[in-house]
């Protein structure tokens, strides 16, 4: 029997399908995808990474730490909130509106939220309803807006603000989503972490850095110089201990171009494709914290809410 | 018929296919073009899940014209690298603005800065700080500055007067390419 036909046409379809699926679709979706503007403060995005970050890139290639690290945040759902930002003139109509978007709300609650703005009053709604209830309380004179908040497990951990895009990648190449997570996320390393002497001193020896970090060392990336009397410039700040005595930890032009290039990570603009609100302006400074820089272990911090 | 091929090509076999399969198959086959049809944001460059298409995206753009966005991230951008995303400073490196007379006084002292940078021993909230401040602003359009001069007189419990294009552009004019950094004594004569 001659089944070769056959089998010669089952596998043509099977793989000119995925190759349809899975390199000619994405190309016609994606292939002509260009810098956009951020969505609010119109600033181009994204810019090109300064010239001794593209070639972090490469040692960041070369080293495998794709093999251990992803860089691409996912996003489950989208979070909306009412903050109300200004009283207004009519107490009376806007105590009697929050009264109605949220029934446990009793006088004395109110008192306090009047007390506090901006506050949030109505949490975890969808769009459409936080909409209507901005509208509701514009009415009374006062002042609320709707604040959108993507969530999703990796958010939670502290990974991003939002999802990550084609966009973000434009200027990587080859881009270096990676699969597997044994250490944290590194779409935003550089939001997170932007001190670069942290980054050398963390390749040196990450535990030092992080208590407990099963982080392998990248020692091979610097070079033991002989102490002089006076420490050179270069050498690294490490704590005592840690380089053999009498020597200094200088980085080597990879080692700073990694570094630089770990620095420079980071995708949290508001886009189109991924909506978002910056928090009102007073409340901004609950929100703005300094990154840990790396106290404890990212993977297992709490959620950071 | 003793030829097995011939008689499967017959087509007496299919007939042995039951009907309730191709109901199925095609039940399978309509399910699955409606599935498509509601989450695949038709190939739409812009939308990725959570979003299902471009109405659901569109209906989650965060309202526009809230606060100073431009200011803000001109700020991060430009000169949160020394003042802190906060406006706290940092220590040996800039002085605060939170509070600051220099950002809550004298507009018209406050833009020279940016323009031309400060030098030399300034007091910022009773303290004192003697370093030095390039033109930090000097490249930035003039509607940047004012934005990023308002977004600081104006956040972080700041509560000033906004800064506008008009005013940043006569004062750079009124400079025209000076290049040496202001020090404080020189803005204390402006008015
Ligand atoms: C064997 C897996 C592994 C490899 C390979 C690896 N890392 Fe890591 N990395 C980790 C783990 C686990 C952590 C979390 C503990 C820590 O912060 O040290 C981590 C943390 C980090 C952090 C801190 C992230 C944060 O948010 O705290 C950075 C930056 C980093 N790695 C960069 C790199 C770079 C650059 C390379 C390649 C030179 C690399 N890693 C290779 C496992 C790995
Ligand atoms: C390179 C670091 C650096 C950057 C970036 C920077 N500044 Fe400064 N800034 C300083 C230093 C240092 C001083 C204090 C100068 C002195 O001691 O004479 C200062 C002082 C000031 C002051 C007056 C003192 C105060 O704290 O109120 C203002 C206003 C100011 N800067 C505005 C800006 C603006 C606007 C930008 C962004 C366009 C900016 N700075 C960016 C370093 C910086």
């Amino acid at each position: 029997m001659n089944y070769g036909p056959l089998i010669f046409l089952a596998a043509l379809f099977a793989l000119s399908g995925s190759w349809l699926g899975f390199v000619v679709t994405p190309s016609f979706q994606l292939g002509t995808l260009q810098q956009t503007n951020t969505v609010g403060a119109g600033l181009t995005y994204p810019l090109a990474r300064p010239g001794l970050a593209q070639q972090g890139l490469q040692v960041y290639r070369a080293n495998g730490c794709v093999y251990c690290h992803s860089q691409m945040v996912t996003q489950e759902r989208t979070l909306c909130e009412v903050v109300l930002t200004e009283a207004g003139t009519n107490t009376t109509a806007l105590v009697a509106a929050l009264h109605k978007l949220n029934p446990n709300y009793n006088q004395e609650a109110l008192d306090a939220v009047l007390k506090s703005l901006p506050k949030t009053v109505v949490f975890n709604t969808t769009k459409t309803k936080a909409d209507a209830a901005v509208k509701e309380l514009t009415q009374t004179t006062a002042k609320a807006q709707v604040v959108i908040t993507p969530a999703g497990p990796d958010i939670a951990r502290g990974w991003g603000k939002r999802r990550s895009v084609a966009e973000d990648y434009l200027y990587d190449y080859p881009t270096l989503p990676g699969a597997q997570r044994v250490g944290p996320d590194l779409a935003n390393a550089g939001a997170r972490l932007p001190d670069v002497n942290w980054h050398l001193r963390h390749l040196y020896a990450p535990a030092a850095e992080v208590k407990g970090s099963t982080m392998p060392p990248y020692r091979f990336l610097f070079e033991l110089r002989k102490a002089g009397l006076t420490p050179s410039t270069q050498a690294l700040q490490l704590s005592p201990g840690i380089a053999p005595s009498g020597w200094e930890v200088v980085p080597r032009p990879e080692a700073v171009a990694l570094a630089t290039y770990l620095a420079s990570l980071r995708a949290d603009a508001p886009l189109y494709s991924t909506p978002l609100s910056s928090a009102p302006t007073a409340s901004a400074s609950a929100d703005t914290n300094a990154p840990a820089g790396g106290a404890n272990l990212s993977t297992n911090a709490p959620a950071a809410k | 018929m003793s030829n097995p091929m011939k008689s499967s090509a017959t087509g007496e076999n299919l007939a042995q296919v039951p009907v309730w399969l191709f109901i199925l198959l095609f039940v399978l086959l309509f399910w699955g073009m409606y599935y498509f049809d509601q989450n695949s944001g038709w190939f739409n460059a812009h939308v990725y899940s959570p979003y299902r298409n471009v109405a659901e995206l569109q209906l989650y753009q965060p309202a526009g014209g809230g606060g100073n966005d431009r200011g803000k991230a001109v700020y991060e951008n430009v000169c949160a690298l020394c003042h802190n995303p906060d406006g706290n400073g940092k220590p040996n490196q800039a002085p605060p603005l939170v509070g600051s007379e220099w950002v809550l006084g004298s507009p018209a002292r406050m833009i020279r800065i940016p323009l031309a940078g400060l030098a030399g021993p300034v007091m910022v909230k009773g303290q004192e700080w003697n370093l030095a401040m390039p033109a930090m602003g000097a490249a930035l359009p003039d509607d940047d500055l004012a934005a990023v001069l308002t977004y600081m007189r104006q956040s972080w419990g700041n509560k000033a007067s906004a800064i506008t294009t008009e005013q940043v552009k006569a004062i750079r004019a009124e400079l025209g390419g000076r290049s040496q950094p202001f020090t404080a004594d020189q803005l204390q004569q402006v008015p």
